[in-house]
């Protein structure tokens, strides 16, 4: 008896050791490989986008069946470049990987193949480049700006809400006061997580500069005075506005994205600063039709009120390294080509996943409100660039500055000052 | 057979402790070493090389005040947090050892919330600071329930401490349960014989006879509270205004989300030296204050 006690209890330990040193998945969902002949291809990509995830492993089972080529889909809630990092550090990379525009640069001159002579190369504006080579391909378009809830706003005033007659700030405010009369207290909301205020928002001061590499450089350089700045000035207007009808504005670092976002989608609040991913949380909800996304107000006639801020979002390159075939390297390609060119792949893009098509072949039917927004504005020439290459600690460490101005625990003095230091004191990004 | 030579030892060694050897300096002492080499370098976490930068990291560590304000605050937040614990645990294992009805039903129940994953368990409590307490606050104008502490810097810090406590108070609780019950009951009569109040048995009978259970459980927590990382992701995420960034999920910042994987390396180094330091002094301290029946 104990003989065979001792005997299962070895067996177990041999199992678990096994089981440790076989797996090394930890923390990752795979799914969809289908069982494919053997001889085939297989290869693995990564979905950094968790509102896509299931329509990704349906895909990949569909995509097995039809082409024969295995795939396989991992998502990880981890920040992309950590979650690269820890994939290159086990000498496990991804065949096809999905990833943000600064990733590409930071890791395709080591770790990316050239993709310029795709035939989907001359169908897109939103391609990444790294030096002369084409390495990201882009997944969809994505925008920031304000979102309104048309529905909640025409409850009120009683005629149809037309975003272009609010671009100046005054206007705005003006809506807003009309609101506040017409028995909506607060009528907007404010996310207070560090990506959206300093990644997303404080971006856009940059963004909307005439010359937003030479603005940079001034800032390392320490010889741009944000005070002084206009562009700075009139976004912070606007951001007080926001503050100031903030339906949080008691304590709006407790505000919730979750609620944040609900408010908006029922029509409690009608205006909150972000972008068309919003979507998939705001489906979640029981939303009102007319939806959509306007420029953020301001009192400057740059232009920059006309237009959202945004270009390609999320890119996928192919791995270069010995730990990557040939093979998987063809059925890497030739899954981007189905999606660009095989009305199944675009269907896959546009219906399943509500994506905003960057190829100029690709129509879109079926997008979400936001969606259609940003589509509108694309397609008409209206969207100005991302910067892409902020310091990795920039939506940290300035999103914690700019949630102390929210909090109104700083003034705009202060938090232009905390960010000239900022800058001045990081190592310049290459680019 | 020799017994005393060298190759019989070995051989004894290898047959015994072979195993466990091996998957000790495979699993703990090569990642050591090698993470002690990647602090004299510049890797970013994914580049192909690692340049040799000598001690520039340490350097940077040194000038970098927002690890230094994070380790303070860390150091404040697990002394709060361990004697509270300590003091909690103890209580409980008191009365739930005194014989009370239903007392293994309490002592599985405090247990519990050791059994929820920290990452869960932050998330829940955030949902009950958020809105519950607010939900409370502003039903019965309780004015410092009406708004979250989550979103005020000491508030922050408080709701960590509560959740710690919440959280570790019934593991501990189980071992100075096991200390109590470890105490003779020969002793203790033999103390109230001699005329002993409860408060005196307490104090100068059964408390120098766990004191075992003591060293464990100080251990356990320091250590625990000094690299507390789930709990502060799940539920404050370093927020407000980055002022409840405790010092391991800085040196993960550092290390994965700025790209500094050198100096994040080298900081991670300085917080296990503080742990080490201060988990190997308190166990010292309290093993010669251990006493035999």
């Amino acid at each position: 008896m104990k003989k065979l006690v001792a005997l299962a209890l070895a067996a177990l330990m041999a199992l678990s050791l096994a089981a440790c040193g076989g797996g090394g998945g930890g923390g990752e969902t795979a799914d969809g490989s289908a069982d494919n002949g053997g001889g085939s291809v297989n290869i693995t990509i990564f979905n950094s986008k968790s509102e896509i995830q299931s329509q990704f492993e349906e895909m990949a089972a569909e995509y097995s069946a039809a082409t024969g080529v295995g795939v396989e889909v991992y998502f990880s809630s981890d920040t992309v470049a950590a979650h690269m990092a820890t994939r290159y550090a086990s000498n496990d990379p991804y065949t096809l990987a999905m990833v943000d525009a600064k990733d590409v640069y930071s890791l395709g001159a080591e770790h990316a193949i050239d993709l310029s002579g795709e035939n989907w190369v001359p169908n897109t504006q939103y391609a990444v480049s790294v030096g002369d080579q084409v390495m990201g391909f882009p997944v969809c378009v994505e925008a920031r700006g304000l979102m309104y809830n048309a529905d909640a706003i025409e409850a009120i005033t009683g005629e149809p809400f037309n975003p272009a007659d609010y671009a100046t700030l005054d206007a705005f405010k003006g809506l807003l006061d009309t609101l506040v009369a017409g028995g909506m207290e607060a009528p907007v909301g404010i996310m207070k997580e560090d990506w959206s205020l300093a990644g997303h928002f404080l971006a856009e001061v940059y963004e909307e500069q005439d010359d937003v590499f030479a603005f940079v450089d001034g800032l390392y350089a320490g010889t741009e005075s944000l005070a002084d700045n206009a562009k700075f000035n009139a976004l912070m207007d606007y951001f007080d506005v926001m503050k100031q009808y903030n339906y949080a504005a008691s304590s709006p670092i407790a505000a919730e994205r979750e609620i944040s976002e609900q408010y908006l989608a029922e029509g409690k609040i009608a205006f909150m600063f972000g972008g068309n991913w919003d979507w998939s949380m705001i489906n979640a909800y029981d939303y009102s039709e007319n939806l959509g996304m306007m420029p953020v107000p301001q009192n400057l006639d740059d232009g920059a009120n006309q237009k959202l801020v945004g270009g390609g979002s999320k890119f996928f390159f192919i791995d270069s390294s010995e730990y990557t075939s040939d093979e998987q390297r063809q059925a890497a390609k030739d899954f981007l080509n189905w999606l660009v060119f095989d009305p199944a792949g675009n269907k896959f893009l546009t219906e399943d996943c509500a994506l905003v098509p960057a190829f100029s072949n690709i129509a879109a039917e079926n997008l979400d409100p936001l969606g259609a927004s940003v589509k509108e504005y694309a397609d008409a020439g209206n969207l100005i660039d991302n910067y892409n290459y902020l310091p990795d600690d920039h939506y940290s460490l300035m999103g914690a500055e700019l949630q102390k101005y929210l909090a109104g625990q700083q003034d705009r003095a202060a938090l232009a000052a905390a960010i000239e230091a900022y800058w001045a004191s990081v190592t310049p990004v290459e680019r | 057979m020799k017994k005393n030579t060298l190759s019989y030892k070995c051989q004894q060694y290898a047959m015994f402790a072979g195993v466990s050897t091996l998957a000790f300096v495979a699993v703990v002492i090569l990642p050591f070493v090698y993470g002690l080499y990647l602090t004299f370098t510049s890797w970013d976490g994914v580049s192909k090389n690692k340049p040799f930068v000598g001690l520039s990291n340490y350097a940077d560590t040194f000038s970098d005040t927002a690890f230094w304000q994070a380790l303070g605050r860390t150091v404040i937040y697990s002394a709060i947090a361990v004697v509270l614990v300590n003091v909690v645990a103890f209580a409980l294992a008191y009365l739930v050892t005194r014989g009370v009805k239903g007392q293994n039903f309490f002592r599985a129940g405090f247990f519990i919330p050791n059994l929820i994953g920290g990452i869960v368990l932050g998330y829940v409590w955030k949902f009950v600071f958020n809105r519950a307490f607010v939900a409370l606050g502003n039903a019965f104008s309780i004015g410092a329930l009406s708004t979250s502490w989550l979103a005020t810097t000491s508030g922050a810090m408080l709701c960590l401490i509560i959740v710690s406590v919440w959280q570790y108070a019934g593991y501990m609780m189980l071992i100075y349960v096991a200390g109590f019950m470890s105490v003779p009951k020969d002793l203790i009569e033999a103390a109230q014989i001699d005329g002993c109040t409860p408060n005196q048995t307490m104090f100068h009978v059964t408390v120098p006879l766990m004191t075992s259970s003591f060293v464990q459980c100080l251990f356990l927590t320091i250590t625990r509270c000094f690299m507390v990382y789930d709990v502060n992701l799940s539920l404050t995420k370093g927020e407000p205004f980055n002022t409840s960034v405790m010092a391991a999920m800085h040196v993960y910042n550092q290390a994965f989300t700025y790209k500094k994987y050198g100096v994040g390396q080298a900081e991670a180094l300085i917080l296990f030296l503080v742990c080490a330091v201060v988990g190997v002094t308190q166990v010292y301290i309290g093993k010669k204050a251990e006493v035999a029946a």
